[in-house]
């Protein structure tokens, strides 16, 4: 009887991936158990697709390991050891501690430590709310590992991400003639939404260039591939423009219209000229230098395609020099050789790259955030964009194609609008802000969605002086993950199957995450978590409606008209689309309202251009130093961060971690394939097996990040890693951690 | 014509993910691994050949070959497997005795050995989803998109027109097997 049981098909969607790629998925049901995923429609059925993570979901779903019900911590912590308790019970030891702190301390001293949500908003927006609700302190996690890249692209492009400018129009399937994929591997990372479409646009003949220090699976697929060493990407960046620029393959018009480079800036001070300057009545201007008046004015829009973006000038008895010309000066103390030396990059394929840049009718740069985890990596993301806007491939306009929506996060943000919301510490500030106070002292944490002693830097750090000066620490988990381990508080969390969101991704669809299943056992969605917190706390009313509420507060945006829940319950739905030929501009939300390619925001820093500096660890020079090899980590296909780490049947595929080394650095160390090694700077020590691999640069290992510390012999990639805040991005934005920016050395376990 | 089904494998489009054997498992509910993806490249999984940074890496996923003339159905005492007339070879899970005679003969070494049920398993190219109308799993959840099904005799299907479109070769073509798996190699690259 119970066999011939209707099977029913649901849809939902995958948020795991970091909103990148977001699968939707078909959950076939029988009675009350999922038994089978399979890819779900999408209006374009190209787009149809579920990674090998994603197949393996129902292994985490109902895997024996879930934590099942609400424990308190019995033993130390960090060991493990955990009693059963109620759900009322663990609500009554939160609320309890949560007053007694902020009597003394303030709410302020409570903090949410949110990490990664996936494409989720509303497990997200929950805690946003109940900490804006209570003044508590939102913990951002940017800065684990993905503050970089906004940091690099507030500055040139007013934005918290480039996506949109550099390859917004690839996404809608705009192939360019070269594609430069630098420093990210797709193939590995984001299968679907981006490698899928590389694959399409070689097809029709797209040129493909990786520039990775990993021979990456993207590196395989590509056309050529360039061999950079980690963290020196700026000095490439700065090669690039240097040919192009002695080339006079920069596209003049696009440098005039869209950036800052005709723009005059004062050699005393760095600063741009202004309007005061010149006596003129607008006296905050910029101003450019008229080529038809050979003049200086006020810059407008009627007057700016006869600026000169070249040149020196005295403007009443200042010296200045445009913009661009600071830039062109300073690309030519990047010549090939010097370049090739820097890199580690042949200095003909430099120039060959240089050359299809300037010569390409369209070029599109890819990258995310791999490359901007080493210490100045904000400014490698401003030396790829300087050289996408420098020859005119940066889209200031769509003319065609699906707009993104905007969410309604207002009432997140600032739940009672005439009231203060949350403070704000970034994740890096956290360290400091736990261990000595400083800016303020925060006394307790709540971890969701974050497995943060496995992907945070320096663990020793952690688990030595940070978790030992905290009053209290919740976490919300499916299961004893490292960090687990070490809360007073463990509440059991519901897999993506059993809780319903809204997903404004991949691009260019909106899917709902629909509850597929009742949770199982005795485990609750984030959001009914934080609801029921934040009924006992007094704000009920703000959380009406539960999961349910919270997707149609988010949706309730012009932009969404005609969006909700109903309707994306069968199917995705695609983005509004412009009417073809139509302009829908990119505005830069800058000082000047343009591409910065000089930022004088950060003269007084000496990077308002984007100046290559030596990254912070990697030991570009070896010789000599104690640690002699550059230590990143790569992302694996098997896991997305630490999700699926504990997943059996990808383990088949993908056992154990290793460190991979070029056998040139091997044969120094006598080190062989699967031999135990111990790779070791001064914060740790970490034991697994050694793979010999040429796709790893001489002089650099990799480790891919996200396996979890239990699966190492001993230490794990983060025990490896360092907290140095990096006082530029701090200033701009948040700080981020560098773990692509780390020296180590190797050496042959010995027996016993 | 009668139909010809097989499959036709893109190299040029592999990422070597391995999606296609997850897949495969889970609708064919078994642990073992009827399609195994092969780096081409280094000695281990995952790593290239040649000299960092002038170095080459493919994927070559390998699964039962569906051959048109079937080494293991030849041999199969007890006419377990069978060659279908529309091209997939099928291994019947209740009549197969597990004499190991088919994974001996098959000059493809795919043809797993379950040590549990102690009988043979390998790919039946989902012909229970293929008779519903739909298409391996393999191929709906390739990453990809480097896997495609369809009738090689029809030259009008999307699988034909890739094939005759690009290079393409079968594995121990001189064995005269003459497999319906059809692979394309990967395409030149447009080096710098």
């Amino acid at each position: 009887m119970k066999s011939k049981e209707e099977v029913k098909k649901v849809r939902t969607a995958c948020p795991a991936h970091c909103g990148i790629d977001c699968c939707g998925i078909l959950a076939h049901v029988k009675g009350d158990r999922v038994i089978k995923l399979e890819p779900a429609d999408f209006p374009d059925r190209r787009d149809n697709r579920i990674c090998l993570r994603g197949l393996n979901s129902l292994d985490i779903t109902y895997h024996p390991d879930r934590l099942k019900y609400p424990m308190k911590r019995i033993g130390e912590r960090g060991e493990g050891k955990f009693e059963r308790i109620s759900w009322d019970e663990a609500f009554n030891i939160i609320i309890e501690k949560f007053k007694k702190i902020s009597e003394r301390y303030g709410w302020k001293s409570i903090g949410w430590v949110l990490g990664g949500p996936g494409a989720g908003t509303t497990k997200f927006g929950a805690y946003l709310r109940l900490a804006s609700l209570t003044q508590s302190t939102r913990v951002s996690a940017w800065g684990y590992g993905d503050a970089g890249l906004p940091c690099g692209s507030r500055v040139i492009f007013g934005s918290q991400f480039p996506y949109i400018y550099l390859f917004g129009k690839f996404w809608q399937r705009k192939w360019p003639d070269l594609l430069i994929v630098w420093g990210t591997n797709p193939g590995e990372s984001a299968p679907l939404q981006t490698m899928r479409k590389i694959l399409d646009a070689k097809e029709t003949g797209t040129q493909v260039i990786v520039i990775d220090p990993r021979f990456t699976i993207t590196a395989s697929k590509a056309d050529d591939y360039l061999s950079v060493k980690p963290g020196t990407d700026s000095a490439l960046a700065l090669g690039l423009m240097n040919i192009i620029f002695q080339k006079k393959h920069h596209d003049v018009e696009f440098i005039k219209l869209h950036t800052n480079g005709s723009y005059l800036v004062r050699i005393d001070n760095g600063k741009f000229l202004r309007g005061n300057d010149i006596e003129a009545k607008k006296a905050k201007a910029y101003v450019c230098w008229n080529e038809s008046s050979n003049s200086p004015e006020i810059v407008r829009r009627s007057n700016i395609k006869s600026s000169k973006i070249l040149g020196t000038f005295n403007v009443n008895g200042i010296e200045c020099k445009t913009a661009f010309q600071m830039l062109l000066e300073l690309a030519k103390e990047f010549p090939a050789e010097k370049v090739a030396e820097i890199c580690g990059i042949s200095k003909e394929k430099i120039i060959k790259l240089a050359e299809r840049i300037g010569t390409s009718n369209s070029v599109t740069f890819f990258t995310y955030m791999g490359f901007t985890r080493t210490y100045h990596g904000d400014i490698s993301l401003r030396g790829l964009a300087t050289v996408a806007s420098v020859t005119g491939n940066v889209a200031t306009s769509f003319s065609s194609g699906y707009i993104p929506a905007v969410l309604n996060w207002d009432p997140f943000l600032k739940a009672i609008p005439d009231k203060p919301s949350f403070h704000r510490l970034g994740i890096l500030n956290l360290y400091e802000a736990v261990i000595s106070g400083k800016p303020y002292p925060i006394k307790a944490l709540w971890f969701a969605f974050i497995n943060f002693l496995n992907q945070c830097v320096d663990c020793n750090k952690i688990i030595n002086k940070f978790f030992p000066k905290l009053d209290f620490i919740v976490q919300t988990e499916l299961f004893m993950t490292p960090t687990a381990r070490y809360a007073d508080i463990l509440l059991p969390v519901c897999s993506f199957l059993e809780f319903s969101d809204f997903l404004p991704h991949p691009y260019p669809y909106l899917q709902l995450q629909q509850r597929v299943i009742k949770p199982l056992y005795e485990s609750k969605s984030d959001v009914r978590i934080v609801a029921e917190l934040a009924e006992k706390l007094g704000f009920g009313d703000y959380f009406q409606g539960g999961e349910e509420g919270l997707i149609d507060l988010i949706l309730d945006n012009p932009s969404l008209e005609g969006v909700n829940r109903e309707i994306l319950k069968d199917k995705a739905l695609n983005l509004r689309e412009l009417p073809e030929g139509s302009k829908f501009p990119l505005t830069f939300q800058t000082p000047s309202s343009k591409i910065e390619i000089y930022a004088e925001q950060l003269v007084a820093d000496g990077q308002a251009l984007p100046v290559y500096l030596e990254p912070l660890e990697t030991p570009l020079n070896p010789e000599g130093k104690k640690y002699q090899l550059g230590f990143i980590q790569g992302h694996s296909r098997f896991r997305t961060h630490s999700m699926f780490a504990n997943v059996d049947s990808l383990l088949k595929l993908n056992p154990e971690p290793i460190v991979e080394i070029n056998p040139i650095d091997a044969k120094n160390r006598k080190i062989f394939d699967d031999d135990m090694v111990t790779v070791v700077n001064d914060r740790a020590r970490t034991i697994l097996k050694a793979r010999i691999s040429e796709s790893v640069k001489p002089g650099v290992v990799n480790i891919t990040e996200g396996w979890w510390i239990d699966q190492f012999k001993e230490g794990s990639v983060n025990h490896l890693t360092h907290d140095v805040i990096n006082p530029v991005q701090e200033k701009v934005y948040e700080p981020n951690m560098h773990m692509n920016d780390v020296a180590v050395d190797i050496i042959k376990k010995r027996e016993g | 014509m009668s139909k010809r089904l097989g499959m036709a494998i893109d190299q040029e489009r592999c990422i070597g993910c391995e999606a296609c054997s997850v897949a495969c498992r889970l609708e064919n509910e078994t642990d073992l691994l009827w399609i195994k993806v092969e780096t081409q490249g280094g000695v281990e999984k995952d790593t290239p050949s040649g000299t960092h940074p002038n170095l080459t890496m493919n994927f070559l996923p390998r699964l039962c070959n569906h051959c048109d003339n079937p080494p293991c159905v030849e041999v199969c005492p007890v006419d377990a497997l069978i060659k279908q007339k529309d091209g997939p070879v099928i291994l019947d899970k209740d009549l197969c005795t597990g004499c190991k005679a088919c994974i001996t003969e098959c000059p493809y070494n795919i043809i797993s050995f379950n040590e549990k049920s102690n009988l043979a398993e390998k790919c039946n190219l989902c012909v229970h989803r293929i008779n519903q109308g739909v298409e391996p799993f393999c191929v709906i959840c390739c990453e990809g998109q480097a896997l495609f099904f369809g009738d090689l005799n029809d030259p009008n299907s999307k699988i034909s027109q890739l094939i005759s479109s690009r290079n393409t070769f079968q594995i121990l073509s001189e064995k005269g097997t003459d497999p319906c798996v059809y692979y394309c190699p990967p395409k030149p690259k447009m080096n710098l």
